[in-house]
């Protein structure tokens, strides 16, 4: 805490906090904007930071993470399209309140909670981060090893429907990330072009992996005609609806309790937080029935939920290299292409540049809940841009980007070719997170192993190196735990539809 | 046949097929990490084949009224672009990117008045985008009167170990000690 209070003013800085509110207001809007989805956008923004300072690179992707997530409920709330699955709870009862003509009352509802939520989140995560990371000082190289492959367990069972097709997709990403020279032997590995010489660096995958196939999509969609937003201008509400937001005591607590739980355990993400917290106040409300029906606490609980998980999802991204959520994920990767590697060395060499940004993720949040409230009152304009422009700017961004880090037309190619496998994979169920946690946890994989086997050889022996050790088994059975988890999902999910057809 | 029997016998030819390139490569010692990932995606994708078969799923109708022909079009602009932009310089050609796709995948309502609309908004996207280049100092494919990009082989060589680096930092090539 000590050191958060010391580089708290690095984040006021004029650059620092001019970044953190451009950061803000583009978050709100590309998280408003129906089609664009969070990661992408912020998988877009990667290779702009990577020309910026690193501390203002990385509040520029904190702001944004933070505003896309509160972003997305002005969709949901004024067309009923969440615009990420984080707000999918919240159109629950937001839209039906726009339908009442009480859209900015439920703007303004969502603002202030995600405010409330935020910053319960990122209490957490300051108390709960440094303590984490010290702990992973006492990794080795076998540990970090099962760290990275705990890491795609996870995504893999949360980001798909099938387990099978997640673990598929994290393999492939750790296969993409073999590509080009061994990084301890120099030898070169599926090299088969040159345009493969250099392996595929982080920023084309992000890029490909969550950009084009998101421009295909938009393509698919094009002609369809979404419903027209909700928005009724009110006056005079904004004072009230933070009086009566306040008093929702009950709402608040459960949504930001919840979503701090769910946003630490890897992987669970924005979505499940707030379809719990959602669950959670209705059943405590005294009038459950009213919920669904246009009902303030459940947009409450909704968005304290997945606002409070933001903080909480980057405890385990931060000390451990594992995403709490896809988003946290493209965030990991801002991270590695400024040199900042997760865990106790992010908070010993860099401590001024991560807690600069923990004290930017704080201020994101009341930044989140001023220019949401002022921007709530134009947000319905941004539904109506139509999908053309987004396809044409998608595509010229991705491109802009990609090139621009290495100077490179092949990683363009790369990024086509990725993103074009990616469009097809996700016909047949596959999801982009896993495959991106594979190409960024990879080489930490195959480094952590090859230095682990050197040790094992002169030691104990490979088995023994990697499968005896308190802590390897506690992340063994960590990996199989997440991976029963899911399967077990999926037989009950297959059993429940089974029984549905009889 | 279901789709996931297809999906897993295209992955499995495919994991084959990348298990025996193994064998051609020059160090043994390298391929031992990627070789386990080969094993372990083909037991993955053989876990697949026999779930698909095993567990009877209904067919989804993912594929129907898919916008085949709207898909190519717009696959083609992309790569049509990607060409413009190593002859003629990336804002060029991203102006007209942005032109061409809003006017063909857009023809069904484009009128004097829409087409001056999106011919100003290309503009004005293209304009945002030097100006944010030159503020960031992003390199960009350069334009017309630049001539036309040179990779000779030391440039090739800085490139290479240029990316090297970037990997070394991602494996995070730091010493860090045995655990026990």
């Amino acid at each position: 805490m000590a050191e958060f209070l010391h580089y708290f003013p690095l984040a006021l800085s004029f650059t620092n906090l001019l970044t953190l509110i451009l950061g803000v207001i583009g978050g709100l809007i590309l998280g408003a904007t129906p089609g664009l989805s969070p990661t992408m956008a912020v998988a877009l923004l990667v290779p702009f930071t990577f020309h910026m300072d690193p501390a203002t690179g990385l509040i520029l992707l904190g702001a944004v993470y933070t505003a896309t997530v509160a972003g997305g409920a002005i969709s949901a709330i004024l067309i009923n399209i969440p615009g990420a699955p984080a707000n999918i709870a919240t159109l629950l009862d937001g839209h039906p309140m726009a339908q009442q003509g009480k859209s900015q009352t439920a703007l303004y509802y969502c603002f202030i909670s995600s405010l409330v939520g935020g910053l319960i989140g990122m209490v957490i995560m300051i108390l709960f981060t440094p303590p984490l990371a010290r702990l992973a000082l006492k990794f080795g190289p076998s540990e970090m090893f099962w760290i990275a492959l705990f890491g795609i367990s996870v995504m893999a069972g949360l980001s798909s429907g099938s387990i099978l097709k997640g673990l598929l997709g994290g393999m492939f990403g750790l296969l993409i990330s073999t590509i080009g020279y061994s990084p301890l032997l120099g030898s070169p590995r599926f090299v088969f072009h040159d345009v493969l010489t250099g392996g595929v660096a982080i920023v084309p995958a992000l890029i490909g992996l969550f950009a084009i196939p998101q421009v295909f999509a938009l393509v698919e969609t094009l002609g369809l005609k979404l419903e027209r937003p909700d928005f009724k201008p009110e006056k005079g509400v904004l004072f009230k609806t933070i009086a009566d937001n306040l008093r929702m005591v009950k709402s608040l607590s459960i949504g930001s309790i919840v979503g701090s739980i769910i946003g630490i355990i890897p992987g669970a993400g924005g979505q499940v937080a707030g379809l719990i917290a959602y669950d959670q106040a209705k059943k405590f409300s005294k009038k459950p029935e009213s919920f669904g029906t246009g009902n303030p606490e459940g947009v409450v609980a909704a968005e304290s939920a997945n606002n409070a998980m933001v903080g909480p999802s980057l405890i385990p991204l931060l000390t451990l290299s594992i995403p709490g959520s896809p988003t946290a994920a493209v965030l990991l990767g801002g991270l590695l292409i400024h040199g900042l590697f997760p865990g106790p060395d992010l908070f010993i060499n860099h401590a001024e540049v991560t807690y600069t940004f923990i004290a930017s993720l704080v201020l994101a949040q009341i930044a989140m809940c001023v220019f949401g409230i002022i921007l709530s009152r134009y947000s319905y304009m941004v539904m109506s841009v139509p999908n053309l422009f987004m396809i044409a700017a998608v595509t010229v961004l991705a491109v802009y980007g990609t090139y621009s880090v290495q100077n490179s037309f092949d990683d363009v190619i790369v990024m086509f070719t990725l993103g074009t496998l990616m469009y097809i994979g996700r016909k047949f169920g596959f999801s982009p997170a896993p495959v991106v946690l594979g190409i960024i946890l990879g080489p930490i994989a195959e480094d952590n192993y090859l230095k682990g086997k050197l040790i094992a050889d002169t030691d104990v022996g490979v088995f023994s190196y990697f499968f005896t050790g308190s802590m390897n088994i506690i992340i063994i059975l960590l990996c199989v735990a997440s991976i029963g988890y899911s399967v077990y999902g999926e037989i009950r999910a297959y059993r429940k539809a089974k029984e549905a057809a009889v | 046949m279901k789709r996931d029997s297809i999906v897993s016998l295209v992955l499995l030819a495919g994991i084959v097929s990348l298990y025996l390139s193994l064998g051609m490569m020059d160090d043994p010692q390298a391929v031992t990490f990627p070789r386990i990932i080969i094993i372990i995606m083909g037991i993955l994708a053989a876990l697949l084949l026999f779930q698909s078969v095993v567990f009877k799923q209904k067919n989804g109708s993912q594929g129907a009224g898919f916008p085949f022909g709207r898909f190519l079009i717009c696959f083609f602009m992309i790569i049509v672009y990607f060409f413009l932009m190593e002859g003629i310089g990336f804002y060029l050609s991203a102006f007209l990117f942005f032109i061409a796709v809003t006017f063909i995948l857009g023809i069904k309502d484009l009128t004097w008045r829409t087409a001056t609309f999106r011919t100003v908004i290309a503009f004005v996207f293209t304009g945002i985008l030097f100006l944010l280049g030159g503020f960031l100092s992003a390199p960009v494919p350069p334009h017309l009167s630049a001539g036309p990009r040179l990779v000779d082989d030391d440039d090739r060589l800085a490139h290479v170990f240029l990316i090297s680096c970037q990997h070394g930092y991602d494996a995070g090539l730091k010493v860090r000690g045995p655990a026990r």
